[in-house]
């Protein structure tokens, strides 16, 4: 196919936010306030289990506080999360609980003048709880005959009751795995405890409410999706959805955590009802810490292949440690079988994920949703498994990949495609290449106190949760498209773009499309009333579902201009052409090799305004019918130093699928972001919790949960992105997504570098320098 | 219940606010309040302590606005350092670089360029943080403290100064004013190793060594090491080992043996007890060879 030659497409441009940005003038829902607003401020457990036996809020009333207790709140049970259809929605919580499930689950509410003040006024509460069992454990949670932590929960209006806490369960079968074991050659089988990492988004959890005269509400507040924020209020409250507005701010990162509408939203919402005045309320990184984490599992995975190396069957069994409520384990465990059933062709296989309620901080999607933690184990456990049949792992990864016509699992077992689009192999060989994977030698060779290894690991993630069929996931988008009087397009979008720059690719697919200078886009921070539904900015899906509504949106703009044109230039519009033009910095619609026929987007918008014509706009509702994978893979290298016990990566190659590239500079640096959360992940982050007090042992202090910064990166020049050349029919101008790909495969190329450096394996992330020495030594001992 | 309480971000405490201008109106004030006031001399520990209602001062003292407390001297055989003066003033100090390069390195690994840019050389001193990377280097270069109060001053050695953690021997009414710290002899080698969980932490341990040599014969050793033991400390014994001896490989792990006894590590958040004790060993065998090259290389160039 015939290499289309873009203007704006590939190009290297200034992010439209940028200068904004990078000044501290962009509002975030944290700079917003109000007239006569009021602060917020939430009451928590300070017991993983308990039962609120008497509440008093006296003494905060009598210096002025508004108060609210779960007495006042809607009884109305909930799931925050509203991206699955309602028989994958299983909900268990309100807005405010008399039986706290985790240490900072909320039980009250204050709301002040000042933020000292309502600080004040919490502290003046007095509750009286009961303790119970807390079950800091998911294996001895599911023993039979402990208490449990929800009696039942609410299933499409269905109460289905709870066994043994377990909050759901789900099993896959494929083939016979008894035949497929038997076939193997060589058969290994390991155990993986990931860790339990909080998403440490710059933004922490926001919101703000203003009460309306009509009954309704205004909303500000960190969320990923501004629809579902408000189809919840909706839920919870019986407002009409014509009354409650949630309007978008800057939003400062997420990391999949604001996927559902956060816990402080109702509950400011109840307060801002309350106190009839507006209400903002602003969560400490403390109290962040203490409201979501991402999901921890517990996998056993067992893969049987031949000696000339194809796989034969797999088993997976996955216990996910959910926390207090679910918030999306359901179509966690879905997707985790997706995200395994979706790396290599398995033949015969059986998968079981069950999800387990502990007296922990709920988890949520992160960066990956299950894919970065099945990877690791995958991507790693096939470095064994390859070891074993002495074949190099990248040749072995090669022969049993899921590539171009394969079906791909984009959202669980109930959303399958066809692959159409794939560089897998160009990855992998061009990287090899680069990173000089064949001279990185075997463990056993490397000496001396500081040594090296490179390790590789590949990956992919759903560009969106498209399918053939309806499926049980919702994902469609829309846009506005309207052209100005004066030839500018204003842009409306519900989509959230949480930090990556998911603007920006929309305003050049438009540009694109339109044939207008990219300056001349205007994207309209906009709200639930001024747009058409958008599901949420997760899955990766904002560029290939988003961009496709945006698209679609322009396509239809630019067939009514083109049809007016023809009038005035008394041409077939099929003849005509737009391009954008520096000199009149505008759209111009020319006819090819026709010199002097031509005019400007802004001279027909202003002819079609004195002619009556009307306004040139479309707005369009797309749902995509696939979700086509986007690749990765990167090779590692790192320096273990065998003393301290202190890994350092040292040089990164890391390679993309993502079909065309929209943004090059901010795709390159989704791969470094991607590189340092996934390097986080295998080195540094966790939550772990005090069994004394069942609550996090760090208590929420950031200074105590460490990430990687920029002086522990690589340096920029030894770090080498470089993107395939491919192209997806389905996808806008040939693009996919890229978001979570990027960070998929990273954790398991570490620990893979960190096996070709000192030849050990761990199985329990994160791989601190405690550990390391210590199996040092326990190796020495041998 | 902490969880209601204790945050990063509100400070619902009420104070009286004081800035004075010279060393001896701090000094009254001091006086007048004693234990109720707060010194602050860069906030970064004070303000979260606050916050996370650890304390809950009725008077701060910012003396971050005292002039005379900013300085950076270089007195025939003697740096003398205000106590008010910024981390990252230190490490942009020529004076300090060019003669002290190893207080130089630890003033550049605390924290990040925001955290250098409050935090003072006293205020990390008087928070007496067993994690300091300031004291090791300043323990080697045996530096001593001035105190100044209404009733007169006094110059403490630094290494009788901390008590334990978040204690120094201080009284209400005194203020820290000057850091003295000697220049070392011509020809010591010094050397500052920090292992930490990223490059902006608080050290799981750190070590600070100088020596000088005769020939190969050790002159003078000094170690210091941070977050092993409940202050700063010296490691006296371990110094025996090697002072007067030759320098060897030998002698190194007799004397890094003997230092892994010496301390006294603990099991927290940032560490284990066990991985103290064994990134010690490492931390004081590189540390050793890192200043004895130093020596070494001093020799050739100088």
């Amino acid at each position: 196919m015939a290499k289309k030659v873009f203007s704006v497409i590939g190009k290297r441009t200034w992010r439209k936010d940028g200068v904004a940005k990078v000044t501290g003038k962009i509002k975030f829902t944290h700079d917003i306030s109000l007239p006569n607003m009021l602060y917020g401020r939430v009451l928590k457990s300070p017991y993983p289990h308990a039962r609120v036996r008497s509440i008093d809020v006296s003494e905060a009333e009598k210096i002025g506080a508004i108060c609210l207790t779960f007495k006042e709140t809607p009884k109305v049970k909930y799931n925050e999360r509203l991206v699955s259809v309602p028989e994958a929605t299983y909900k268990d919580r309100t807005v405010l609980t008399d039986k706290p499930l985790y240490v900072g689950e909320p039980v009250a509410a204050v709301a002040a003048e000042t933020e000292e003040k309502a600080q004040r006024a919490l502290e003046l509460i007095k509750v009286e709880y009961e303790t119970l069992e807390p079950l800091m454990d998911p294996e001895e949670a599911m023993k039979p005959g402990k208490p449990l932590l929800h009696e039942s929960v609410v299933v499409a209006d269905r109460v289905v009751k709870v066994e043994n806490n377990v909050a759901c369960k789900l099993e896959i079968s494929e083939g016979n795995i008894e035949k497929g074991f038997g076939e193997a050659d060589v058969v290994v089988e390991r155990e993986y405890k990931t860790n339990r990492r909080y998403h440490l988004q710059l933004e922490t959890k926001t919101v703000i409410c203003k009460p309306e005269i009509d009954g309704g509400v205004t909303v500000w507040c960190t969320t990923q999706s501004i629809h579902n924020t408000r189809i919840l209020l909706h839920q919870i409250f019986g407002i009409p959805l014509s009354k409650i507005n949630v309007k978008k701010a800057a939003l400062g990162g997420s990391f999949g955590s604001s996927i559902q509408t956060n816990t402080i939203v109702p509950i400011c919402v109840a307060l801002a009802l309350k106190a009839r005045r507006p209400v903002k309320l602003v969560y400490s990184r403390e109290e962040d810490m203490h409201d979501h984490c991402c999901y921890q599992v517990i996998l056993r995975l067992k893969l049987g292949a031949k000696r000339n190396g194809l796989l034969t069957a797999g088993e997976m069994h996955v216990i996910v440690d959910i926390g207090g409520h679910q918030i999306q384990a359901y179509p966690l465990l879905g997707c985790m079988a997706g995200w395994w059933v979706s790396l290599y062709k398995i033949p015969n296989l059986k998968y079981k994920g069950i999800a387990v309620y502990t007296n922990k901080v709920p988890s949520c999607a992160m960066r990956g949703f299950g894919n970065p933690q099945v990877t690791w184990a995958v991507e790693t456990l096939m470095d064994e498994l390859a070891e074993k049949i002495s074949m190099d792992p990248l040749e072995f990864k090669l022969k049993n990949y899921v590539g171009l016509g394969d079906i791909f699992w984009g959202q669980g077992p109930t959303v399958k495609s066809v692959i159409t689009s794939c560089g897998v192999e160009e990855i992998l060989r061009k990287g090899a290449e680069m990173v000089g994977w064949n001279k990185r030698g075997e463990p056993r060779e490397k000496r001396g106190r500081v040594r090296r290894g490179i390790g590789m690991a590949r990956g992919f993630h759903t560009s969106g949760a498209g399918g053939p069929l309806a499926g049980q996931t919702v994902d469609y988008s829309g846009a506005t498209v309207k052209v100005n009087e004066d030839g500018t397009i204003d842009y409306l979008t519900a989509l959230m773009d949480c930090g990556q720059g998911d603007y920006d690719t929309h305003a050049k697919i438009i540009a694109e499309e339109l044939g207008v200078p990219l300056r001349n886009i205007n994207v309209v921070l906009t709200d639930t009333r001024s747009t058409v539904y958008d599901v949420c900015t997760h899955a990766s899906r904002a560029t290939y579902v988003g961009g496709a509504a945006a698209l679609k949106a322009a396509r239809e703009v630019k067939g009514k201009l083109l049809e007016y044109a023809s009038r005035v230039l008394d041409v077939n519009p099929n003849a005509l052409k737009i391009k954008p033009d520096e000199e009149t910095g505008q759209g111009v619609i020319y006819i090819e090799g026709v010199p002097g026929k031509s005019l400007t987007i802004g001279e027909l918008a202003s002819l079609a305004r004195h002619k009556n014509w009307g306004t040139f706009a479309a707005t369009v509702s797309l749902r995509q019918v696939k979700c086509p994978p986007h690749f990765t893979g990167y090779f590692v290298e790192v320096e273990v130093d065998t003393e301290t016990g202190v890994v350092k990566p040292l040089r990164i190659v890391a390679g993309a699928d993502i079909g065309t590239v929209i943004n090059p500079g901010l795709a390159e640096g989704q791969m470094h972001g991607g590189f340092a959360m996934g390097l986080s992940m295998a080195l540094h982050e966790d939550t772990p919790y005090n069994p004394e007090s069942g609550d996090l042992t760090n208590k929420g202090f950031i200074t105590d949960y460490k990430v990687p910064t920029a002086a522990d990166m690589v340096d920029v020049e030894d770090f080498k992105v470089f993107f395939v050349d491919t192209h997806e029919p389905t996808g806008p101008f040939g693009a996919k997504g890229i978001g979570e790909g990027a960070t998929n495969p990273v954790a398991a190329a570490v620990v893979n570098a960190i096996y070709n450096a000192i030849g050990v394996r761990f199985y329990e992330l994160p791989i601190t320098p405690e550990k390391i020495v210590k199996a040092l030594r326990e190796k020495e001992g041998k | 219940m902490y969880i209601n309480r204790v945050n990063t971000k509100i400070l619902p405490v009420e104070f009286k606010y004081f800035a004075p201008k010279t060393v001896s109106e701090a000094a009254s004030i001091l006086n007048r309040y004693g234990e109720e006031v707060r010194i602050l001399a860069g906030g970064t520990d004070l303000l979260v302590k606050v916050k996370q209602r650890l304390i809950e001062p009725k008077y701060i003292l910012n003396v971050k606005g005292i002039e005379e407390l900013r300085f950076i001297e270089d007195r025939s055989g003697e740096i003398g350092v205000g106590a008010a003066t910024k981390l990252s003033e230190l490490v942009g100090s020529e004076i300090i670089k060019e003669k002290l390069p190893v207080l130089h390195e630890a003033a550049e690994a605390v924290g990040s360029v925001q955290i250098r840019n409050m935090g003072t050389i006293g205020g990390n001193l008087c928070n007496a943080s067993p994690a300091s990377d300031l004291a090791p280097p300043l323990l080697v270069l045996n530096t001593s403290v001035k105190a100044y109060s209404s009733s007169g001053e006094r110059v403490i050695p630094l290494e009788k100064f901390f008590l334990g953690p978040g204690e120094t021997v201080l009284k209400p009414d005194e203020l820290l004013v000057e850091i003295k710290i000697p220049c070392p002899p011509e020809g010591t080698g010094m050397s500052f190793l920090k292992v930490a969980r990223t490059s902006m932490d608080l050290a799981k341990a750190n070590v600070a060594v100088a020596i000088k040599l005769d020939g190969n014969t050790v002159k003078l050793c000094r170690i210091a090491m941070g977050s092993v033991a409940p202050t700063p400390i010296r490691l006296f014994q371990t110094e025996k080992i090697l002072l007067g001896s030759e320098f060897t490989d030998g002698k190194i792990e007799r004397a890094v043996q003997t230092a892994s006894e010496e301390i006294k590590p603990i099991t927290d958040i940032r560490s284990t007890a066990e991985y103290r004790r064994e990134v010690s060993k490492v931390l004081v065998r590189r540390a050793l060879k890192k200043a004895y090259e130093r020596v070494k290389e001093g020799e050739i160039n100088g």
